[in-house]
């Protein structure tokens, strides 16, 4: 295994029980910031029928009013209806991408560190090639194999992605599965579900939902980029990162309007970051 | 105390980046010379020397020149050919070179470089590939070239960026070029592929000298970026600003914006033999639907871009001012479409037979408008029942799809002064060709495409025949006509030219053919 | 003794390289084979552009490139280059793959190492800084700052710093390259990201070392702050600073190719993206492998870098 290893938040020092509250409070702040996001990307539809696809030229870049409260963009259609599209769209896409990168690294990762023998080396090799591998490769050329295509994104990232989970967790496990617990437990004769249950998912679970929220937060951010090298989704589809790339030019005209999609991926990136405890990464 | 921590901190912060640290260049010296440097930026990258692939750059920057020039119009002027005759039959031309002219390697401009040099540019793919060319051959202190048949653009070919006159030296044996050895007024200093060239003064140039001593171009893929660069003073002239900037630009103090009109349309090629399409009235309910008012307007910042036929009148030569322009009217394409058979469903979309209207609309992120144009049409066919899939891709999909019949609607900027005479263009995307690689069928990759017309390829066959005045206007406008009545293609826009220019450079104008930037007639203001 | 553990880990880098670059080469010839599109119309609008690609332009291109071999011999055939040192002619320029990478790899290395040392300079102390007062008005100001910054993608970063630094105040130039003046900007625009992460790990190292038993210790025994910190505290936050430069490596080849083609900058991402584009085989081979070969290097110098910094790996 690489000697590059990755601090471990479960065995780091927290140094007095204020950091403990202050790291509550921030989890309290980001959690409660995403759902806010969430809600506005699903009730926005349920109580308007602004269509996020609908034009309107002449109406572009409308500054907020009554009947458009977010104003419209450069091709005169809803702020609001496209933000509300576009949230919809990242929260998915950070969840398909985490869950698909988790699992499999995850599985892999409790197999390698707990069987160890040539399961853990031959998964080492695998996740040090992927690791090496540039990731921006695989996804560009992923994106290449189908342009415009969403399920070709998805599985770019998550390809990028699941080495960061077996990793960690590989390394957890390890350490635990020496532990006195886990030797007493299977002395006493308990199945291997049993030990997970009990002695290593507690460990790791802290651990993937870090990195899971620190994944999603990568996630969209990765998104918004390629859609900048206009790789990513093609338009009219609503995502963030397409949406401040179109409207980039207009900065000087239309700030209010640029100024959306580039709150909303703050907001989502920073209640993701906050979700997970104080290390960004 | 901190500082002092930091200090010794510092010690092994820079033994853990000494990797990266040495693959650190120093910076690339700019050249000592004190004469101010004009700074270029435009879109194209220069990646190889080969006038097949980046001419365009060599002959813009006046680096390289072709044996022809052309007038505004399109029609041929003496350059480096200080003159030539036709035979009777228009089958052989003599080209006569220019007395006096050096290379920028001090080697004289001879009939035998000519000819070598477009031998070279032949055996590649391009445009004198294509043109009906038997031989060319130096005979008698002249360049003799033979057609198999009469080809009036033959002069418009031979100032194609592709046929720009190299020295002996800039080729190797197989042909390939390893230096861009020109007559300009400017040599190359510098090329560092694929984004930057340098150039300077040539003191060998046979005409007078120009001001500007020095050249740097710039190739900047992003709108957003030139545009940057422009307001920041960074670059003096700019080419192609998107469309999004120019409001910002026009306001700004350091720049001015100068437009001009180009000979390119933006065009929806439309498969005739699709069953959805292959209805006259069909193509022109897809034309009714379009809003090119609102478009140019709203997207491309300039009303008279609005294309209402598909030649603009900066081609006063083809462009029919009796055409009635193309209009949006939606509900004659709602009537036309139901004339033919189709009727709203649930979605909104049309169905006939039960098969809704949807049909996909290739198109290239190249030119940055287009992406844009495609997602404001789609919107504008959907409001008359038609589902647009637009499918964002590389600009060959459009001749890929064209040649293997997949194609449905395709989405392109067709310039039809790639050779600055639009016969040559019209003659490949519209006419029928029984040399070269074509079977015989009407239409081009980038033109009609199953769309049969013997009138459109009687008019262009004549034309190359080199009528007289009055007949060549006549038949010009029956292919204006045609086109209009028949629209194999679809017309959305014209385009227009447009650079930021530092208020401190004198005598700017644009070329519409997109042939030079023409820097050697620019000056520094005092 | 003390070289033995360098060792095996500089071999295990050794065979990952190996490995990778065998990887990297046949998966990316496979994909560049199974993209969608015919190959020769592709190349042939990479070389001539949008205006000229036509089908007798493509069919010029199939027969010049013979792309109507069957793949596996074009595989064979670039593994056996290869294995001579020879990475083949781009399809498109006609150049020679190694001499594009090289010029672009040199410029991307040049902004990646600025970018990385810029980073340095600006992360590291503040976090150690904001570690040494937790809790005080840095330490609050840093965390929402270092969020921000890595909230922000980072095209928009780089238009609001040539915004306000090209034309706002006219004090550096806005994009190309060439100069050291040019650099800035875009290496800003990296390092602001890679500052944030790395002030954040800082300043947690530095809050585990000053509330451990052994720097507790140095105290009681009566050293000053000043001389107790730098005998323990900075090698302790040395290594996870340094092990996480290797992960943040992925960060910033992916931050590179946005950055190069907002700035103008001729790099290696730039290239890639052009090259996968046109189809470009052996380029796209090229530059990857070239890449992952990088990055395998730079992983074994953080290795050694942590091995310097920490006496207890040279043991283990």
């Amino acid at each position: 295994m690489s000697p590059v290893s990755i601090p471990l938040k479960g065995r780091r020092m927290i140094p007095a029980p204020t950091a403990w509250a202050r790291a509550n409070r921030s989890r309290l702040l980001g959690a409660a910031l995403l759902l806010g996001l969430a809600a506005l990307g699903w009730l926005v539809p349920l109580l308007s029928d602004a269509d996020p696809a609908r034009q309107d030229l002449g109406r572009i870049l409308m500054p907020p009013s009554a009947g458009e409260p977010l104003g419209t963009d450069h091709l005169g259609r809803s702020m609001l209806a496209r933000l509300a599209a576009a949230i919809r769209l990242s929260l998915g896409f950070a969840a398909v991408g985490v869950v698909s990168a988790a699992v499999p690294g995850v599985l892999l990762g409790v197999l390698a560190g707990w069987r160890g023998g040539w399961l853990d080396r031959a998964a080492g090799v695998l996740s040090d090639a992927f690791l090496a591998l540039p990731g921006l490769l695989l996804v560009l050329l992923l994106a290449a194999l189908a342009p415009g295509s969403a399920w070709a994104l998805y599985v770019g990232i998550s390809l990028v992605l699941w080495v960061e989970y077996f990793r960690v967790v590989r390394a957890t496990v390890r350490v635990a599965a020496a532990s006195p617990q886990i030797e007493a437990s299977r002395l006493l004769g308990f199945g291997p579900l049993y030990i997970f249950r009990r002695h290593l998912w507690p460990e790791i679970a802290p651990v993937v939902l870090t990195l899971a929220s620190f994944g999603a937060a990568s996630a969209i951010l990765a998104v918004a980029a390629l859609g900048f090298v206009s790789v990513g989704l093609r338009p009219p589809a609503a995502e963030l990162g397409l949406m401040m790339t179109e409207l980039l030019p207009y900065h000087e005209e239309a700030p209010w309007i640029l100024f959306q999609p580039i709150a909303v991926v703050f907001l989502l990136v920073l209640s993701l970051n906050l979700l997970s405890g104080s290390r960004p990464r | 105390m901190m500082r002092k921590v930091f200090a010794r901190g510092s010690g092994w912060l820079g033994a853990t980046v000494l990797g990266a640290v040495l693959l650190v260049q120093p910076a690339a010296a700019q050249s000592d010379n004190p004469a101010r440097v004009l700074n270029v930026v435009a879109p194209w990258e220069v990646a190889s020397l080969d006038p097949a692939q980046h001419g365009h750059a060599f002959l813009r920057l006046e680096v390289a020149q072709t044996l022809l020039e052309v007038d505004g119009a399109g029609r041929p002027l003496p350059s480096l050919a200080a003159s030539w005759t036709v035979s009777d039959d228009r089958l052989s031309w003599r080209f006569v070179p220019r007395e006096g002219v050096v290379f920028h390697d001090g080697t004289p401009l001879t009939a035998e470089a000519v000819a070598a040099s477009l031998r070279h540019a032949r055996a590649k793919a391009g445009v004198l590939k294509e043109a009906p060319i038997r031989s060319i051959k130096a005979e008698g202190g002249a360049v003799l070239l033979k057609l198999t048949e009469p080809f009036a653009p033959i002069g418009a070919v031979l100032a194609h960026s592709s046929a720009i006159i190299l020295a002996p030296a800039s080729y190797r044996e197989d042909g390939t070029v390893t230096a861009v050895i020109g007559t300009g007024p400017y040599r190359v200093e510098r090329l560092e592929p694929p984004q930057k060239l340098v150039t300077t003064r040539s003191d060998r140039y046979w005409g007078p000298a120009p001001a500007v001593e020095a050249v740097s171009y710039l190739a900047a893929g992003r709108g957003e970026t030139r545009a940057l660069m422009a307001e920041s003073g960074d670059a003096d002239l700019v080419f192609t600003l998107d469309p999004a900037s120019l409001r910002r630009m026009r306001s700004s103090r350091a720049v001015q914006v100068q437009s001009i009109p180009l000979p390119r349309t933006v065009a929806i090629k439309v498969n005739a033999g699709h069953p959805f399409l292959k209805d006259e009235p069909a193509r022109r309910a897809l034309s009714l639907a379009i809003d090119r008012a609102g478009i140019a307007a709203a997207l491309l910042r300039a009303p008279e871009a609005a294309a209402g036929q598909l030649f603009p009148p900066s081609l006063p030569d083809w462009h029919h001012p009796g055409l009635a322009p193309l209009v949006q009217d939606r509900a004659k394409a709602e009537a036309l479409l139901a004339d033919l058979g189709w009727s709203r469903g649930e979605d909104g979309i049309l169905r006939r037979d039960g098969v809704p209207f949807r049909l996909s609309l290739r198109t290239f992120p190249d030119r940055p408008e287009l992406p844009l144009l495609a997602a404001a049409l789609q919107d504008q066919l959907r409001a008359v029942g038609i589902a647009l899939d637009v499918a964002i891709g590389n600009s060959s999909e459009i001749p890929a799809g064209h040649r293997d019949g997949t194609l449905e609607l395709g989405l392109m900027a067709r310039g039809f002064a790639l050779i600055p005479d639009p016969l040559g263009t019209l003659v490949q995307d519209y006419g029928v060709q029984d040399y070269g690689v074509r079977d015989g069928r009407q239409g081009g990759d980038w033109g009609a495409m199953n769309w049969n017309e013997p009138r459109m390829a009687e008019a262009l066959a004549e034309l190359l025949r080199n009528p007289d005045q009055a007949r060549g206007a006549e038949l010009r406008r029956t292919v204006a006509a045609l086109l209009q009545d028949e629209l194999p293609v679809i017309p959305v826009a014209w385009y227009q030219q447009t650079a930021a220019v530092s208020r401190q450079l004198r005598n700017v104008s644009l070329d519409p053919f997109e042939r030079s930037y023409r820097i050697s007639a620019m000056g520094w203001a005092e | 003794m003390t070289a033995r553990p360098i060792l095996k880990t500089l071999g295990h880098r050794l065979f990952q390289a190996l490995l990778v670059g065998l990887a990297v080469g046949t998966l990316t010839f496979l994909l560049a084979r199974l993209l969608p599109g015919d190959m020769a119309f592709r190349v042939a609008a990479g070389r001539y552009g949008y205006d000229n690609v036509t089908g007798s332009a493509a069919d010029a291109v199939r027969l010049e490139l013979g792309l109507d071999q069957p793949a596996l011999m074009a595989l064979g055939a670039w593994l056996w280059d290869l294995a001579q040192f020879d990475l083949g002619r781009s399809l498109i320029s006609g150049e020679p793959v190694i001499a594009a990478i090289r010029h672009q790899l040199g410029h991307s290395a040049d902004l990646a190492g600025s970018a990385i040392l810029l980073s340095l300079l600006i992360g590291p102390p503040l976090g150690i800084l904001a570690g040494l007062r937790p809790g005080g008005v840095l330490d609050r100001a840093l965390l929402p700052f270092a969020a921000g910054l890595r909230a922000l993608p980072q095209f928009v970063l780089g238009v609001l710093l040539i915004v306000l630094f090209a034309v706002g105040l006219g004090l550096l130039p806005a994009a190309g390259y060439g100069t050291m003046e040019h650099r800035l900007l875009p290496a800003i625009t990296l390092a602001l990201g890679l500052a944030a992460v790395s002030s954040r790990v800082a300043r947690d190292a530095t809050l585990a070392v000053t509330a451990s038993p052994y720097y507790a210790f140095a105290r009681t025994k009566g050293l000053p702050e000043g001389s107790a910190f730098l005998r323990h505290g900075l090698r302790n936050i040395g290594v996870p600073v340094t092990a996480y430069l290797g992960v943040q490596l992925v960060y910033l080849i992916e931050g590179v190719v946005v950055v190069e083609s907002l700035f103008a900058w001729p790099g290696i991402g730039h290239a890639l993206v052009h090259a996968i584009f046109a189809r470009d085989v052996p380029m796209i081979q090229g530059t990857a492998l070239v890449m992952a070969l990088g990055f395998v290097l730079l992983n074994a110098l953080v290795d050694l870098a942590c091995f310097g910094i920490d006496p207890r790996r040279r043991k283990a």
